[in-house]
Formats: structure tokens, C-alpha cells, sequence
């Protein structure tokens, strides 16, 4: 009896140390599986399908083909949602931007064709014109003209069996010619999820 | 005052009720018109309510202890109301494909009933899911999803749901450029019942409105038809396999608690080591069945509607006056309910509006997709 109570004891006391242990924030590797779970496109295939992507259409030479002195330009259209799970795609999209200005720098054009963007351009064009503001005439020109859009979709199947499912997603991207509609590039990421319900859920 | 109820739960609630709490507040945004903030909620509830991760745990807790230990995650009906107030919400920022793709998670969430053959019953969403498509420029994927609309509903209504056979909304399909989306009544409530209150069950609540009459610019348009039945919906999940680890602890519960008992009884005619040994061990069974719970996780979602209606209509592009005039089951007008907005039409495109049978509301954003 006395030799039981001290390993009731401490199992008691291990238990209650499990039970106050404390919760934390910490800073975690983007690249890392999301803790979290969930059978959706995750930090990692973000990061991982934008920098495919950008050296991929870096190393085509599509938009490093320009004659000498001049820059091709392109902009991005649309990411088209057809999976079966809502997504931020500005998250994606602006990420791709970002990797392919990393990767392409200044050989490329890299223009801004969003609603916003063109607003922003048209009244501070007509401040500088009308003089509202002051501007370099040297800067003065034209609106750039986009020689290629790069636009995507996201695919996605869902096979589901009583406790089991699986997700895979299809991201392809493909950059088209604006003057001659041919696709001049196209790319891919593909991701796939295993889930199995707990039998508490099901 | 439910949002700053949800509000200040979410901030000191517990932790597993916490996609409970922001559906609960995501519908008082969407009323409010706080469309954005509704999309964000709702997002995060379904985020949750998506996610199969369980750790050991927390189903060790769940079986072993309460059920309602575990995190909420809502019932396939649940999961599919949450995916359509998302879908609408992404709708009314202009973004057609993320909308379908919720709708299509709904469609998928009400496949995860256990009873197979009411896994695709949810005309709504499957309608929805069409017109999304349509506004994307996808005419054989609408095709197909209308399709499954019209199936979903006969299916439904062959199996005890209320609506209407030869849907004039399902007929429509792709028709009108106004479309009105009624949430009538009251949603379901899950109780436990059984000797040990160990099986959850699903029980309509009683709401005066069953249908609604639209008026535009003071002339009647037409009555709203059913598309989804949230009580049928409920009622239709089928048995779950925590259903029966609830049987098999109530069966351990009486039979603990009735040895105990007996055992307990015996000491108190023996006498000696036997004695003290029965007492013991009675003592300890009848613990152990006091201790083991196997009440069913009777948590729901208490805000939803009784079924989610539509009417189409061809309007004029510009400003219209819409009334709506909810109705009991007998053809009797509620003017209790009675709501008159003001509601645009695109020159392009189509609207989209959201009311919901409850006094006193002021208007639903508009969409202009």
C-alpha cells in the first residue's frame, strides 16, 4: 500500500502537468505541412507553385526573347477558381508576380492591369497633364501595351468513400501571345490530400 | 446583441464551439449587410467545419468522456448552409467561380450523410451551383448542375421534403435577372432522447412563415418556391458510428451502475474481508457509471432557417421596390413580416437578395455580378 501511493501520486501529478501545460504562438516554416490539417492548397503550395512557375517561364526565354533594346511586357489576367473550395487568389497571383519580377527583373515589363491600377494611372496622368501635379516630361509616354497574359486555372477532384477522402488540385498556368492568340507557355502544379474522418465525426 | 454576445465568445468561448460561434455572428453581419465581414466568419466556420484533422486526444476525450468535448464541426446539412451564405457572399463580391466553388462544397458536405441514398438531395445548392456557372461562361457544366438540381429535388420530395414537384424556379433554370432567395422559419433543434439521453434527434421548430409572396414596384410577381428543406435535411443524416459508441456506453452504464448497486447491497449483509472487498468494488463500478457520460452532443446551429426559398424574376434594369410578404401555410398574410426594400437591377449581369422572415430587418447588400 505505501509503495502504491506514491506511483498513484505521481501519476495523478503527471496528469494534472499535462492537463496546465500552457498553450504558445510560434513562427513556423511556410514550407512545412500546415500543422492545422485541412485538405486544402496550403502555404507551401503556394510558395512551392509560384517559384515553379517563375523559373519555369524564365528558363522558356518566352519573355527574354524581345529584340535588342526593347522589353517584352506582360501582365496577369485571372486565376479561375473551378475547384471545389473557395481560395484568395490575389494570394497566388501576387506571389507569381513576385517571383517572376525576382527571377525576370528589369529584361521584362511587367504591367499592372487591374481596375485599380488603371484608375490610379488614368487620374494621375491627368493631374500631371493638367498640371494639378508636378511630372518629369522626360517620363511622359504612352500606356504600355501587354505583349502576353499570363492566366490560370484551378481544377480540383474530390474522391470521397464513407471515413476516406482525397483531394487532388490541379493548378495549371499558361501565357498566351496577345497578338497571335498562341500559347506560348504553359505550366503546372499539381497537389493530392489523403483525409480520413475520426470516428467521433462520423 | 447575439453579435456581441458571438463576439465576446469567440474572444473567451471555448475553444470547440468556436465555428458554432462564427456562423452565429457571420449571419448577424450578412443581416446587417456587413457582407464582408459575413464572407470572413463564415469562411473561418467553414475552414473548421471542413477540416477531417482530429487528434488522439480530443477522440479519446470524446469517447471516453462527453461527447461535446470535441470540436464542432456541424452536421452535413450545417456544413451545407454554411457553404451557401459563403457562396453568396463571394457572389456579392463578384467572384462567380469561388462562389461555386463553396456551392460545390456543399454539394460535397451533403454527401457525408451516412445514409447513402440522401447523399445528393440539396436542389439548392446544385441550382446555384448552375447559375454560377452560367455567369462564368460554363453552359455544359450549368447544364449538368441544373440537371442535378431537378433530380435532387425529386428526390427530396419523393422522400418526404416539403416543396413544390415542377419547380418553377428549377424549371426556369438560367430565367430572370432579380433573384429574390428567401429564408422562411426556423431551423431544426437536436435533442437528446433515449433512457440515457444517448441518441441525438432532430425536431422541427413552429414559425408562423412558410412561403413568401413577392412584390415589384407594387405589383405581384409571383410566390417563392422551396429549394432546400433544412428540417428534412436534418432529419435525413442517418445513424452515426458515435451513435453507437453512445448505445455501447449506456448499456456500460446501466450495467456498472446496476452491479454496483447490487454489490453494494451484498456488503451490506456479508461481513468481513468479503464484505469489504463487495464494497470496494461496488463502490468503484458505481463510480465508474456515475462517471461515464453518454449524453449525445445535442450542440447545433440554432440560427438557421426552416427551408431556403427563390422566385426569378425578369425586371427592368434600375431601382425597383421590392415587398415581401411572408405567408403562413394557409395562404394568410404575417404584415408582421412584411419587408419593402429597394433593389437595383443591372443593365448587365444579374441581382441577387437574401431576406429572411424575422421583423424588423433592413435591406441585404446587392450583388451586380
Amino acid at each position: 500500500m505505501t509503495m502504491r501511493f506514491p506511483l498513484f501520486s505521481c501519476g495523478v501529478f503527471a496528469f494534472l502537468l499535462t492537463a496546465c501545460a500552457g498553450t504558445i504562438d510560434r513562427r513556423i516554416d511556410p514550407d512545412e505541412n500546415d500543422p492545422v490539417g485541412g485538405a486544402v492548397l496550403q502555404s507551401q503550395d503556394i510558395r512551392t507553385m509560384a517559384d515553379r512557375m517563375a523559373r519555369d517561364i524564365a528558363s522558356s526565354g518566352v519573355l527574354t526573347s524581345a529584340p535588342r533594346g526593347e522589353r517584352v511586357s506582360f501582365h496577369i489576367t485571372s486565376l479561375r477558381n473551378d475547384s471545389g473550395d473557395p481560395i484568395d487568389k490575389e494570394i497566388i497571383l501576387t506571389k507569381i508576380r513576385t517571383e517572376l519580377q525576382r527571377a525576370l527583373g528589369r529584361g521584362v515589363q511587367v504591367l499592372d492591369r487591374s481596375a485599380e491600377g488603371l484608375e490610379a494611372v488614368q487620374q494621375e496622368r491627368a493631374a500631371k497633364r493638367n498640371g494639378s501635379v508636378a511630372g518629369r516630361e522626360s517620363a511622359r509616354g504612352n500606356v504600355a501595351g501587354s505583349d502576353y497574359a499570363l492566366k490560370g486555372t484551378i481544377k480540383s477532384r474530390v474522391q470521397q468513400s464513407g471515413g476516406l477522402k482525397s483531394v487532388y488540385y490541379l493548378v495549371t498556368f499558361e501565357l498566351t501571345d496577345l497578338e497571335t492568340t498562341e500559347i506560348a507557355w504553359s505550366g503546372d502544379y499539381e497537389t493530392k490530400f489523403e483525409s480520413e474522418k475520426s470516428v467521433i465525426s462520423r | 446583441m447575439i453579435a456581441d454576445f458571438a463576439r465576446q465568445k469567440i474572444t473567451d468561448g471555448d475553444a470547440e464551439n468556436l465555428a458554432l460561434v462564427l456562423n452565429v455572428l457571420a449571419q448577424c453581419e450578412l443581416m446587417r449587410g456587413r457582407t464582408e465581414d459575413a464572407r470572413k466568419y463564415f469562411g473561418e466556420a467553414g475552414a473548421i467545419m471542413g477540416n477531417w484533422q482530429t487528434s488522439g486526444g480530443e477522440a479519446f476525450s470524446a469517447i471516453v468522456g462527453s461527447e461535446s468535448s470535441k470540436t464542432w464541426k456541424g452536421d452535413p446539412y450545417e456544413k451545407a448552409m454554411n457553404a451557401f451564405y459563403l457562396g453568396l457572399t463571394y457572389l456579392w463580391r463578384g467572384e462567380p467561380d469561388n462562389a461555386r466553388a463553396a456551392f460545390k462544397k456543399g454539394i460535397l458536405a451533403d454527401a457525408e450523410v451516412a445514409d447513402e441514398k440522401y447523399q445528393a438531395d440539396n436542389a439548392l445548392l446544385f441550382w446555384l451551383a448552375g447559375r454560377m456557372s452560367l455567369l462564368m461562361g460554363l453552359r455544359d457544366d450549368a447544364a449538368d448542375f441544373f440537371a442535378e438540381a431537378d433530380k435532387a429535388n425529386a428526390f427530396a420530395l419523393d422522400h418526404g421534403a416539403r416543396g413544390d414537384r415542377g419547380n418553377p424556379v428549377l424549371v426556369g433554370r438560367d430565367g430572370g435577372n432579380l433573384v429574390v432567395l428567401v429564408e422562411c422559419g426556423m431551423g431544426p433543434e437536436k435533442y437528446a432522447a433515449g433512457g440515457q439521453e444517448e441518441l441525438a434527434r432532430f425536431r422541427p421548430r413552429w414559425h408562423p412563415a412558410a412561403r413568401a409572396r413577392v412584390w415589384l414596384d407594387g405589383r405581384a410577381v409571383g410566390e417563392t418556391s422551396l429549394l432546400c428543406d433544412v428540417d428534412y435535411q436534418a432529419r435525413t443524416l442517418g445513424g452515426t458510428e458515435m451513435e453507437g459508441i453512445r448505445k455501447g456506453k449506456a448499456v456500460f452504464k446501466t450495467a456498472t451502475t446496476v452491479a454496483g448497486a447490487v454489490l453494494l447491497h451484498q456488503a451490506m449483509k456479508d461481513h468481513g474481508d468479503s464484505a469489504r472487498t463487495q464494497a470496494i468494488v461496488g463502490g468503484g463500478l458505481l463510480l465508474l457509471g456515475l462517471l461515464t457520460s453518454t449524453e449525445a452532443d445535442v450542440r447545433h446551429w440554432p440560427t438557421l432557417p426552416a427551408s431556403v426559398q427563390a422566385l426569378t424574376v425578369d425586371a427592368a434594369p434600375g431601382s425597383h421596390r421590392l415587398r415581401i410578404q411572408f405567408l403562413e401555410a394557409s395562404g394568410r398574410a404575417l404584415p408582421d413580416l412584411d419587408q419593402t426594400w429597394s433593389v437595383t437591377v443591372p443593365e448587365r449581369g444579374e441581382s441577387y437578395y437574401l431576406f429572411r422572415s424575422l421583423p424588423g430587418l433592413d435591406r441585404f447588400p446587392k450583388a451586380n455580378p
